[in-house]
Formats: C-alpha cells, sequence, structure tokens
C-alpha cells in the first residue's frame, strides 16, 4: 500500500462521485459505499452484484475508464476512474428491460421463440439483436502491446500453500540447472487461499512468507496465466505459456509446467442466489469492506464450519448456518442445522428462506468448496474426471503430480488436493518436475 | 421487483428449468447442454456454472460416470485484451505435424453410446451427423427413401459443422455455388417454420475488402457475374465500405464487394432442428457411434461395421467433412481431400455496432458480430500444415488480434472469451466431392466443401435426395470423384478463413 499519498481517492459510479480507500478495488469501493447492483444480466436485465470477489464469476462486469466488462474486483480503484454500469438504458437501478424478467417467468425458450411465423420470427430477430451484448465499444483505439519472450525449465502456475511447497521441491531438484524454476502468481503476493486464514490445516501468513523468501527461483507476481499450449512452434520445448502482467503478455516457452491454480468458489442453483448481496463466503473474507453486520452462511461440510468462522472473526454476526448435507466437522461454536435454502429474497438480499422460515440477514454468504480450476490443465489434454466429495472435476493426478499429458504436473486444490494435502501434493509434484 | 428464477449460468441466464428442459430432449451429455443452453459460454467461460450443471445431471439424469468430464475447455483462461495478444510476435511454426486434441472422456467407445442394437438392415445409412448428413436425411425421410440411418461418432455440433463462424453468402464465383448458396440462405430464413427451430437468420449483409489493385479486379470481375444471377451484388468505395461498418480504418483498403443480402447464422440449431426432422419423418440418427469398416463386394457396397456391430445397407453416403478420406478409404477409395485445421475466437459481448461480416480478401481475416454481440472471427493460416488437429494455438490468436485491431483500432481493449478450431476438407479444385464413386457402386460422396458446405448444404441436400431419387442433376455429373482422374477441374476462387 502506497502510505504516501492520501488514504481516501474519490471515484465515480454513473456520474456519481464515491469515496474509496486507497487499495480497494472498485468493488470493494463500491460495496462500502453500499452499492450493490453493479450491473444487469444479459437476458433478463437481473439485478446483479459481485459474487465469488476473486475475478472468477463474471457478475461484477462494469465499463471502466472507457473500457467494457472488466471485472470490479480485479480492478484497484484510483484516483478519478470513471466506472459505468453496463446494459441498462436507463440506470441500473430502474432498467426497463426488467420486464423480460417477468414475461418469460420459466426462463426464455430462444430455440422455439416465434417459430411459427416467419413474420414474428423477423420482429424477435430485430429486438433480440437490439437488447444482445453487454458493452459498448472502448472509448479509444488501444495500440498492440509489445509482448517478451523467455525460456524456463519448468513453470510453476499459482504461488499458493501447493506452488510454493512445489517450487520448493523443485528448486533443490533444479538448483544447478539452467533456467531453473519460475513462479507465477496472479496476486500482488504469494500465499493463495492461505493468505484467507480460513482453513487452519494451511501454512499461516508468516510461515508463507518464510517460504517465499527460502525460494531458490524466481517469483513473479501480479502474472496471471491466460493460456497454456502445447508448444508447436519451431523452438525447442513443450508448452507455451501465456502470462499477462499488468497489461502486456509475456511468452514462456516450457520444458515443463506444473499448474497449482486452485480453486474458485461456486454459487447454489436456488432461487434468487443471483442477486445482489449473494456472495461467496470466500470471497467476503477477503473483502477489505463489510456488506453489512448479519450473515447467513450456506454450505457444505469443512468448508462452512471454517467459513463461518472466518466470517465470525471478521466482525460479522451469524444469523444461522446451513449446513446442506448431514456431515460437518464438530462446531458446537457455531448456530449450524442441516437444511436447504429454497430462495434468496430482496434486493440486495435481506432475507434467505430456508424450509418454511424466513431468516433476515444483511447479506448470504456460500461455502461450498472451491471447485478445482482445471482449464489450463485440460484445455492442453490432460484428463479432469467429476469427484463429487471434492465438488468439480479435479485435473487427475498420480501420486507425483503426473497428468496425463507428460511434460504436465498439477498439485493443490486443482487436483483435488487442497487443504491439508496441498503442501504433501506440492512437494511431490515439484520434485518430480524438477527432476523431468 | 425480480422473478423467482434458479439461475445456473449467472453470465448467460440459464435457469434449472434449462438445464431439466435440454437434459429431457436428449442434450443431456455435457457438450450439447453447454451449446443448448448457452451454459459456460460467457465471461467466466464455466468456472461458476459447470460443476451446478453437472450435479443436476448426475443426481436426476444418472449420467454414466464416464461421461462425467467438464466440457473442453478453450484457452484463454482468463479474457485477455486483443491488443496484450496483437503485441505477440509468435514464433515460427514447427514444421513437424501436431497430434491435436484427445478426447475428454479417455480412450475407448464415448460412455454415452446407446446399448440398443443398430438396425441388421438400412436402404440408406449416412456416415457423419453433420449439416450435410443430416440434411440429406430429412429429405430422404420425405422422399420415402425407405429406411435411414444416421451415424455419428460423437454428439450433435462435434465436427466442423459446429465450429464454423456461422457466415452465409450467395458471393461466388461459380454459377453453380451462387445458385447452390441463393437457394441455401433462402432456406434457412424459413428453416424455424419448416424445422422448428429458430437459427437466426441476421442478413447484415458481407463485405470482402480489397487491399490492392489486383483483388479489385478480382471483385469486380465476381461482382459482375453475381449480377448476372440475380444478386444485388456491387463495388463500393473505401468511404462507403466506412459507412456499412463504421469502425473500420478506411486506409488499409480500397475498395470493397458488398451484398447486402448475405448474413449470418447461428451453426447448431441447423443441426438438432434437420435430426429432430428427420427423426419424426421416421429416420435414424445414431450419435457416439463409430464406423470401423465398410464392407465391399461384386463391385458394390455391402455393409457397415460399427462400434455397435454390422448394418447392411444398399447405398452408403460419405459425410464426414474433412474425415471423408479417411472414412472413405475403410472401402478402399481415395478421395483428394485433404484436412486443414482453421481457428476461430470469440470475444466479449458487445452492443450491437457491426452489421456485415467482413473479410478481407489478401489476408484470409474475417470476422462479424453475433446475435449476441460477441465479435466471431478467423484467419486462415499460410504456414499451416495438413492434419486433423482441432487444437487451438496461441499463434493464431496473435496474428489475428493485429490483424483485427489494425483493420478495426477501437477492438484494441475488447477482450478474446474462447477460442476453438475446426478442419476445412479441402479439395484441388476448391470444389466438392458429389456422387457416384468408381468402382464401388452405392457409396455415395458427400464431401470437399472447403469450409463453406454449411452454408451450401440445404441446398446440396435437397438436390441430393431428388438425384438418389432418380431425379437428374448435373452437378453430380460436375463435381464426380472421377473429375479428378479426367483432370477436368472447377475453379472456385472465394474461399476465406
Amino acid at each position: 500500500m502506497d502510505r504516501d499519498g492520501p488514504q481516501t481517492i474519490r471515484i465515480s459510479l454513473d456520474g456519481q462521485a464515491i469515496d474509496a480507500q486507497r487499495g480497494d478495488t472498485v468493488a470493494a469501493a463500491l460495496l462500502r459505499a453500499g452499492i450493490t447492483t453493479f450491473t444487469r444480466s444479459i437476458k433478463y436485465h437481473r439485478p446483479r452484484g459481485p459474487f465469488c470477489l476473486q475475478g472468477s464469476c463474471g457478475q461484477c462486469l462494469m465499463r471502466i475508464d472507457g473500457a467494457p466488462s472488466l471485472l470490479a474486483c480485479r480492478v484497484l480503484a484510483e484516483e478519478g476512474m470513471i466506472c459505468q454500469r453496463q446494459n441498462a438504458p436507463l440506470g441500473a437501478e430502474k432498467d426497463i428491460f426488467r420486464a423480460a424478467d417477468f414475461l418469460f417467468p420459466e426462463g426464455l425458450d430462444h430455440h422455439h421463440l416465434m417459430t411459427g411465423s416467419r413474420l414474428l420470427g423477423r420482429v424477435a430477430l430485430e429486438v433480440a439483436r437490439r437488447l444482445a451484448g453487454l458493452g459498448e465499444l472502448p472509448d479509444k483505439p488501444r495500440a498492440p502491446v509489445e509482448a517478451e519472450l523467455r525460456k524456463a525449465r519448468l513453470v510453476i502456475v499459482g504461488a499458493g500453500p501447493a506452488g510454493l511447497a512445489a517450487a520448493r521441491a523443485a528448486g533443490d531438484a533444479l538448483r544447478a540447472a539452467e533456467g531453473g524454476v519460475l513462479l507465477l502468481e496472479r496476486e500482488p503476493r504469494p500465499g493463495g487461499g492461505a493468505l484467507l486464514a480460513i482453513d487452519p490445516a494451511l501454512p499461516d501468513r508468516d510461515q508463507i512468507a518464510q517460504m517465499a523468501l527460502a525460494l531458490q527461483g524466481e517469483v513473479m507476481l501480479d502474472s496471471e496465466c491466460v493460456g497454456l499450449y502445447a508448444n508447436d512452434t519451431a523452438l525447442p520445448g513443450n508448452a507455451l505459456v501465456a502470462v499477462r502482467q499488468r497489461g502486456r503478455l509475456l511468452l514462456l516457452i516450457a520444458e515443463r509446467v506444473l499448474v497449482a491454480v486452485g480453486g474458485a468458489s461456486q454459487p447454489l442453483p436456488f432461487a434468487g442466489v443471483d442477486r445482489p448481496g449473494v456472495h461467496a463466503a470466500r470471497g467476503l473474507v477477503a473483502l477489505p469492506a463489510m456488506v453489512g453486520e448479519r450473515l447467513v452462511v450456506v454450505g457444505e461440510g469443512k468448508e462452512l464450519v471454517d467459513c463461518a468462522r472466518a466470517l465470525r472473526r471478521k466482525g460479522y454476526l451469524l444469523e444461522r448456518v446451513i449446513a446442506l448435507g448431514k456431515s460437518w466437522p464438530a462446531a458446537a461454536d457455531l448456530p449450524i442445522e442441516e437444511n436447504q435454502p429454497r430462495r434468496a429474497l430482496g434486493n440486495p438480499v435481506r432475507a434467505l428462506q430456508v424450509g418454511d422460515s424466513r431468516i433476515h440477514c444483511d447479506a448470504v454468504a456460500i461455502a461450498m468448496n472451491p471447485a478445482p480450476l482445471h482449464e489450463l490443465a485440460s484445455s492442453v489434454g490432460a484428463h479432469a474426471r467429476w469427484v463429487a466429495e471434492v465438488g468439480g472435476f479435479p485435473i487427475q493426478v498420480d501420486g507425483e503430480g503426473r497428468t496425463s499429458v507428460p511434460w504436465l504436473f498439477a498439485a493443490g486444490r486443482c487436483a483435488g488436493l487442497g487443504g491439508s494435502a496441498a503442501l504433501n501434493s506440492g512437494e511431490a509434484a515439484g520434485r518430480a518436475a524438477g527432476r523431468g | 421487483m425480480t422473478a423467482d428464477k434458479s439461475i445456473v449460468c449467472a453470465c448467460e441466464d440459464v435457469t434449472v428449468h434449462d438445464l431439466e428442459d435440454a437434459v429431457a430432449r436428449g442434450y443431456g451429455d455435457i457438450e450439447s447442454l453447454k451449446r443448448y443452453t448457452g451454459l459456460g459460454t460467457g465471461p467466466c467461460q464455466g468456472k461458476s456454472c459447470e460443476v451446478a450443471a453437472m450435479r443436476i445431471c448426475t443426481s436426476g439424469n444418472k449420467l454414466a460416470p464416464g461421461a462425467q468430464v467438464p466440457f473442453r475447455a478453450r484457452p484463454p483462461f482468463a479474457p485477455t485484451a486483443m491488443a496484450e495478444f496483437a503485441g505477440l510476435q509468435a514464433p515460427p511454426p514447427s514444421s513437424e505435424p501436431q497430434p491435436g486434441l484427445r478426447p475428454t472422456w479417455g480412450k475407448g467407445p464415448h460412455p454415452l453410446q446407446p446399448a440398443t442394437p443398430l438396425p441388421e438392415k438400412v436402404d440408406v445409412a449416412i456416415i457423419g451427423g453433420g449439416i450435410m448428413g443430416l440434411a440429406l436425411a430429412w429429405h430422404l425421410a420425405g422422399e420415402g427413401a425407405g429406411k435411414v440411418l444416421v451415424l455419428e461418432r460423437g454428439y450433435l455440433c462435434e465436427g466442423a459443422s459446429g465450429r464454423n463462424g456461422g457466415g452465409v453468402r450467395a458471393q461466388w464465383t461459380t454459377p453453380t455455388l451462387i445458385e447452390l448458396a441463393k437457394e441455401s440462405i433462402a432456406f434457412m430464413g424459413r428453416f424455424a417454420q419448416e424445422l422448428g427451430i429458430n437459427v437466426w437468420l441476421r442478413k447484415g449483409g458481407y463485405l470482402f475488402l480489397a487491399h490492392d489493385e489486383e483483388t479489385l479486379r478480382r471483385i469486380e470481375g465476381s461482382v459482375d457475374l453475381q449480377r448476372k444471377h440475380g444478386l444485388p451484388t456491387r463495388i463500393v468505395t473505401a468511404g462507403e465500405a466506412g459507412e456499412i461498418a463504421p469502425e473500420l480504418d478506411t486506409s488499409k483498403f480500397l475498395a470493397a464487394s458488398w451484398n447486402p443480402e448475405d448474413g449470418v447464422v447461428f451453426p447448431w440449431p441447423f443441426l438438432w432442428g434437420y435430426a429432430e426432422g428427420a427423426r419424426r419423418r421416421g429416420a435414424q440418427v445414431e450419435t457416439f457411434t463409430r464406423v470401423t469398416g465398410i464392407e465391399t463386394g461384386q463391385g458394390r457396397v455391402r455393409a457397415l461395421q460399427t462400434d455397435r456391430g454390422r448394418v447392411a445397407a444398399d447405398r452408403i453416403v460419405v459425410a464426414c467433412g474433412a474425415w471423408s478420406p479417411q472414412v472413405a478409404k475403410l472401402a478402399g477409395v481415395q478421395l483428394p481431400n485433404v484436412p486443414y485445421r482453421h481457428e476461430i475466437v470469440s470475444s466479449e459481448p458487445l452492443k450491437p455496432f457491426l452489421g456485415p461480416l467482413v473479410t478481407m480478401l489478401g489476408t484470409g481475416l474475417y470476422f462479424s458480430q453475433s446475435m449476441r454481440g460477441e465479435i466471431v472471427g478467423g484467419m486462415g493460416d499460410p504456414q499451416e500444415l495438413p492434419g486433423l488437429n482441432q487444437s487451438s494455438s496461441l499463434r493464431f490468436l496473435a496474428r489475428y488480434s493485429r490483424a483485427l485491431t489494425e483493420l478495426v483500432p477501437r477492438l484494441g481493449s475488447v477482450k478474446l472469451l474462447r477460442q476453438w478450431a475446426g478442419c476445412y476438407d479441402v479439395t484441388p479444385d476448391h470444389s466438392p466431392v458429389l456422387g457416384e464413386t468408381p468402382g464401388v457402386a452405392g457409396l455415395l460422396q458427400m464431401s470437399g466443401f472447403v469450409g463453406h458446405g454449411f452454408m451450401m448444404a440445404p441446398a446440396v441436400a435437397r438436390r441430393m435426395a431428388e438425384w438418389m431419387g432418380g431425379t437428374k442433376d448435373e452437378i453430380f455429373e460436375r463435381f464426380a470423384l472421377r473429375r479428378f482422374a479426367e483432370g477436368r477441374l472447377e475453379k472456385e476462387t472465394f474461399i476465406i478463413g
């Protein structure tokens, strides 16, 4: 954090001034100011606010400084920043096209809409065409940003606990080798999910800092891997890794890649789950702002218990903790019960209907296991399979983190080995990937 | 006030009800579910809905364990601006052929392959459930051609019919293709009434940009021919083109050929519509079924072997797009077709600003705005090696982004969401292979459309069905396989992508 400048800055939303704290993301600043509707949804113009708050869900897309559909939860607020809500011609609070939500209460079957008449079909086409899309074109052209090219022996994607453990183990194996280990981290600091201090099985912040200091290889922060490809160029190496660093790309040609990108928070498909005021529990833990005082937390198993406790430590009052399954770790300190959420009510959500009763609250937090982010690995052919207990599609690995692609390794939550398994899985995969 | 919907995919507003409806209609495998509902095709690319969708599939539908896999993940992993890809000087491509992608479900037959036996005997067996095969089945079944069976090795839309950019145009350079395209586009306009599903034909026109004098002379010649065939095509100045597509940098080209009647469709519903229509007429369409052999005897076809058993057939149609040479080889027939990968990428959804499909004849760049607002486009690569490769490349994103942002500079900070690839089925004269096979009676060819079969299919299938019913039709002479042995080639020059 920049301690020299003023701590309060000013941004604008649809022309209205908003005070923000330096270091806030746009999403945090808006939530802090009590703004919950960030956009209108693409088809039914339902009000939407940020859900995951960690850059994976796409519910907080906003026009920022003239560029469309940026994730408000990933953009740092800056003095004078101009933010505009999209897809709401007469303003996001009173969007007239929200009528679509009521006209099609069961959902709009676009495949079979107006198929009977050619004329009505044309009308539907013209209407649909005009309503389509989210953002307007950018205000200004943007010229190509020259990218850099580098070689690496081993690229590790993600500096959470598994990635750090992998880098340490691989660094020992690769110490003498040219190129060595390159550890990529999307965030400005290493630690990943461990920084949230939700799961007591993970290293704490001091231990993370020590792990990062002790690394042999190079750590690149603010470096997001946006694509993994089998190397189809004439240059030697197995993989191409496209990395985004502050608005420019770095292309890495790597011998081996180890993905440890963790998981993504998941919503639950009950009525109204998409409304403003329903957030991922992990997102609320990470958020520097509060979204009210009273929460209902809904989720499953250990994740639910860990998240509920972390939210309480943050200062929230837990109205109720709703467990979807029968089993969760003993938690006499929590108002926990087995039940099913039926609908979220209000805009923003002010109550959750559970069974026949309504629990009033300021927001709802959802604490399902983050789903393994298999996409980087599976896009190059690594197998990923549904595992109900994990709650997602972990990348399939052997005991040494080898995937079904010879040069690709995976560790940690993206391989279904999160929490207490993360460090061991990272170490085993790192050692194997370092050996080759 | 907000209605009481249970949203699964917030990016595309897909509800639990939508998913259950798709499963009930037979689109329960994850790839079909994605395409039929739009699940996972928005800015988050499935990271917040795929899990909930699989929970629904595995609880209600008892999806076979082997099919409990994610849909094919497409790069990029996070939305990334074209200006960033455009700055990438991709290293030269390898001279080694690339292996392509492996099935998401692993090895062996698809886990959703039906357990029911195939019929012992049919009158017509069509190999390939792309738009060609399905449209043919619909026409044949409507004309009393007997028992018709379509075999598709994957899900509907798995091949090029599900991977193209949706452009449909009548601007061609040979009379036959102009006529086929005209009839096809007219049929697309009434597809919803004929087959009960919307294909969203939007006639925003096609702009062919000429970047040099030689190309300009080419498009002038083709405009004359197209006008003779009743098309409203005309040459427009760069300035006029800039009015038709206001964001173009008009200094990048000299003039353009413009047909306001061309357009863009949403490709997937054609396959679902033809398949359901064919089934309603009594044809059988079997997915996840692979043909492993073609039995011949006494100079004609006898039967198909599949991974679900043998099917005797009087006539067998090869309609496998880029896979046609592999399949024809099962009958000992050599096709001259060669597969080439072509890549496409889709951007974030933008409010409508671009009416026509725009293509630059020199580079093969083309792009249009879909009904959902995405900029969907591609660009041919002269360095592409032949091969059945459907993997995606970073090189394509770099080349495409650079070419597109040079022509439309305001797209620089627009983000790309999803790239994929399909295979063109390229013949030596860029014209199709249709009709009888010398030496193998009853083996009929329906391939070689060089990346534009989709837009020709409605007319080609109608004429093929009538020709199979005994009506004479010169295109089955002109485009017959034996022309290659006879050295009688038909040259089409307006190939893009």
